[in-house]
């Protein structure tokens, strides 16, 4: 197998074929790690304390394919590699891998001496162990982010040595590790996975820097340091065992708990930072933001049926409201608007010249309406088509996909775009509804608002995929089906030439923005307020789990 | 039918305490009623909602929208019985309840009675230290201040009808940002500490003292006025003797009834007061398991909860007769 090698310490970036390297980030990550190593020197971080880390949500397992649970697991599990904020990939528990010319086979060399938090030692089979499970076709067994992301190209997984794994793939997929690299892939403990789902569910085991020593519902997860710890990935602050000496993850939902617990130094750090409370948490505060990588939350816009199926009247729809005012007066600056709703500004591949499609143009929106008959108006100034009027149902995930200021941000849309002549009904369906299917049925919906989160373009295999025989894609809301824009897709992610790559995906951007399937809204935001006393909680790329590995409190 | 049925356990011979029995083993059959009709309206509420439960299943243990193919869906369909007919569901359901199985979440994967057994405790103490301290509430405001001719007689009937109206859910909020986050009195997290427990105690406190306070104050009123008051007085007791040992004892009844009524109110307040305290409970379990419609978790909740209403009330019928002694049993 002629191949590439990814060297990591004592190997230097010739090694590295041309263009390989903003990918692989070793120059930047190294000076990284020496300028901490300097840092270290002068002062070495205080250990001991407890985190109190007030979180909001509570997922119905620890460990699984939800990003409330990405982020539980980026605690007390490794991946195989790890992503840089620069989209870079840096070794893990794999310490450096070869890819095959037909870049169909991986070959991982895992870390030695390293052991799950249960004694179990992290060995090759281990980790074929975890893939086997994450696309087991048993739906009490499957990862559905593995089944989404990995199932169409992966073949098999092997042990071809102790230390060695052998991953196939059928086709290549360029993306594959920076999908390994995201926390739902933490390698967890096969002796421990083998109790079944619920006990995974309570207390899974994995060989992270924190062990979950219990889960009181409702209430919190106890984490204690895992002392072994000697696993922790290239791009950290530090290796070996956390600084401090556990940590509290609080699920506190109601926003003025979670930031009045931090007001009054019940938690030291905490996750989302109420809309309202924004500028007063960044005065007091140290505020950690990160946009994270996939598709934005975005207006998807029904192509499939009338009056959405003509292109002139999705743009006049997009034309028609001013989205970035009502974005900075309903979020109060704690997010930014997001002009190109394809593809996230934290994902590599971002388009920026998108970034300002569509601006408020009402006289724009009704020529272009004008042009597509929608002439005639009603009393209430509607227009109307053949006796029809042009109504357009938002159909939104109340309070979980669009949050309340989301919401106030949406109610202004409504208002304009009502001046242009459409009738646009919001329509709030809550989070049982909507994954029961509620009100998204062919005929329910004219504007269906969601995001996926992911690291960066891989999402677009996801959300553009075509339906195929009877099964209807879920996740392409849009409907938006064009032959070019998926051969586009699929093209890219098996482009191993990364500028290649790269304008292969901005070229779907286009697509995707130009024939308006979807229209920009906002980014997905990751914030955390910390007590200025707790140092070095940072946040990982490109889903913004926290991580507390590194942090410390200053004496 | 049921008088019959009433009529024939009083008819058993038990002696001299066949009358307790009988009244025992009507209070557990009306009970049981109860709880049936509960079970099945919840049962049928949850099953009837739009959208399908098999997708919904698959959604949520993914945490996302999902395209499962028919096999997957078929699959979750035969696990919990989404094909049969509803009747058979619910017959199966009921069943297996009268066996004391109340099923698995199908989110937690975990027995129902085993998440629901963690969790009560906590709840089951909000509320009762709720309904203490709205008896103490109202029992201070009237015994002090009801029936007499001044302004904060006045003042304090008006204030029970604000206090009354008063969602529990608000007052939290108020009592959080004021003694938690400004005044520091109290932590923001209840947590299960002692202390924690004041300010989510007196924001469901609050609105049922309104309750009760109203309704036993329009009683010692009345009460004030019998001949047996003016009689005491005439013997020399003193004013506040006189309500407190007198009146006050006639005045509660209709509280007591209240009561009963109140337990199954506190329950439901206590949902929202322990998600504004980031307190355990069933409350913030009840909360997920109805916008997941986990039927098994939410019917286990409502008929624990319905079963310690019928319980509580059982109790306050038990409680008239060491107040009012006059009172016997029916």
């Amino acid at each position: 197998m002629s191949s590439f090698f990814i060297g990591w310490l004592g190997k230097g970036t010739s090694n590295l074929p041309k263009g390989a390297a903003p990918r692989l980030l070793i120059a930047g990550a190294m000076s990284m790690s020496l300028g901490h190593a300097v840092l270290a020197a002068e002062a070495e971080p205080a250990s001991g304390g407890i985190i109190q880390y007030g979180h909001e949500q509570e997922p119905p397992c620890l460990a699984g394919p939800w990003i409330q649970q990405w982020y539980l697991q980026r605690q007390f599990s490794d991946n195989l590699v790890s992503r840089t904020d620069d989209g870079g990939i840096a070794p893990w528990l794999a310490t450096s891998w070869t890819v095959s010319d037909d870049r169909k086979t991986y070959i991982f060399q895992i870390k030695p001496g390293v052991k799950f938090t249960d004694g179990t030692p992290l060995n090759a089979q281990a980790i074929v162990d975890n893939f086997n499970l994450w696309l087991s076709d048993d739906p009490e067994k499957l990862n559905n982010a593995a089944t989404e992301y990995v199932k169409r190209s992966f073949q098999s997984a092997q042990a071809i040595g102790n230390l060695t794994v052998r991953i196939d793939l059928k086709k290549p997929y360029e993306p594959l590790l920076d999908v390994l690299s995201q926390s739902t892939f933490g390698i967890q403990s096969p002796t421990a996975l083998a109790r079944g789902r619920q006990a995974n569910c309570e207390q899974p085991v994995g060989s992270g820097a924190f062990i979950v020593v219990k889960w009181n519902h409702g209430q919190d997860v106890i984490l204690k340091r895992n002392p072994d710890y000697n696993s922790a990935p290239a791009n950290a602050k530090h290796q070996g065992p956390a600084y401090v000496d556990g940590l509290v993850w609080k699920f506190l939902r109601e926003p003025p708990v979670r930031y009045g617990s931090l007001v009054t130094g019940e938690s030291d750090v905490i996750y989302d930072v109420p809309g309202v409370d924004w500028a007063d948490a960044n005065k007091r505060f140290q505020v950690i933001r990160h946009i994270t990588g996939g598709t934005p939350l975005r207006l998807q816009l029904n192509t499939a049926f009338p009056p959405f199926d003509d292109v002139r009247v999705r743009k006049a729809f997009a034309y028609a409201s001013d989205r970035r005012k009502a974005v900075e007066v309903s979020y109060l600056g704690a997010v930014p608007y997001e002009g190109n709703g394809a593809l996230s500004q934290s994902s590599p591949e971002y388009l920026s010249a998108l970034a300002d499609a569509y601006p408020y143009d009402p006289d724009q929106a009704n020529r272009l309406l004008d042009e597509a008959g929608w002439t005639a108006r009603d009393s209430d100034g509607i227009r109307l088509k053949n006796g029809r009027k042009l109504t357009v149902r938002i159909v939104y995930g109340a309070g979980f996909l669009v949050t309340s200021d989301g919401i106030q941000a949406l109610q202004i849309v409504q208002e304009q775009a009502r001046e242009a002549g459409f009738n646009v009904l919001l329509v709030p369906t809550t989070q049982a509804e909507f994954w029961a299917g509620k009100n998204r049925g062919p005929h329910d919906y004219e504007v269906q608002p969601s995001y996926w989160t992911a690291t960066s373009a891989e999402v677009f295999q996801i959300v553009w995929r075509p339906d195929s025989g009877n099964v209807v894609n879920a996740m392409n809301a849009s409907r938006f089906q064009d032959a070019t824009l998926w051969s586009l897709i699929e093209e890219a992610d098996q482009t191993f030439d990364e500028a290649k790559r790269i304008k292969l995906y901005q070229e779907a951007q286009r697509i995707v923005v130009d024939s308006a399937a979807v229209v920009g809204f906002v980014p997905l935001t990751v914030t955390l307020a910390v007590n200025p006393r707790l140092k070095d909680v940072w946040l990982s790329s490109a889903v913004g789990a926290p991580v507390f590995h590194d942090a410390y409190f200053a004496k | 039918m049921s008088m019959t049925l009433a009529a024939r356990i009083r008819a058993l011979p038990f002696g001299g305490a066949s009358r307790h029995v009988a009244w025992f083993l009507r209070r557990a059959i009306g009970g049981a009623a109860v709880l049936w009709a509960v079970t099945t309206f919840t049962f049928v509420v949850q099953s009837l909602m739009p959208g399908d439960r098999a997708l919904l299943i698959i959604n949520m243990a993914a945490g996302n929208i999902t395209n499962p193919s028919q096999a997957e869906i078929d699959a979750v369909n035969a696990k919990y019985g989404f094909a049969d007919p509803i009747a058979v569901q619910y017959l199966n359901y009921l069943w297996r309840l009268l066996h004391g199985d109340f099923g698995v979440s199908y989110q937690l994967h975990r027995p129902v009675i085993e998440i629901v057994g963690a969790q009560i405790l906590p709840t089951i103490v909000l509320a009762f230290s709720a309904l203490l301290t709205a008896w103490f509430i109202a029992i201070v405001m009237t015994v002090v201040l009801a029936g007499r001719a001044n302004p904060w007689a006045r003042f304090a009937s008006g204030l029970q009808i604000v206090m009354a109206t008063m969602p529990p859910y608000w007052i939290g909020t108020i009592l959080l940002v004021t003694f938690a986050v400004f005044l520091r009195i109290f932590p923001v997290e209840g947590k299960n500490s002692l202390i924690g427990l004041v300010l989510p105690t007196v924001a469901l406190a609050i609105p049922l003292a309104g309750f009760i306070g109203l309704v036993i104050q329009q009683e010692f009123v009345r009460v004030l006025e019998q001949p047996f008051v003016t009689s005491s007085r005439a013997r020399g007791m003193g004013d506040f003797g006189v309500r407190l040992r007198h009146v006050l004892r006639h005045a509660v009844l209709p509280g007591v009834t209240l009561s009963g009524w109140a337990v199954g109110s506190l329950f439901s307040g206590a949902v929202l007061v322990e998600s504004v305290f980031a307190r355990q409970g069933i409350g913030g379990i009840l909360v997920g398991a109805t916008s997941a419609r986990d039927v098994p978790l939410v019917t286990g909740i409502v008929v624990i909860s319905a079963g310690i209403y019928v319980l509580a009330n059982v109790l306050v019928d038990r409680a008239y007769l060491i107040i009012d002694p006059r009172i016997k049993l029916a």
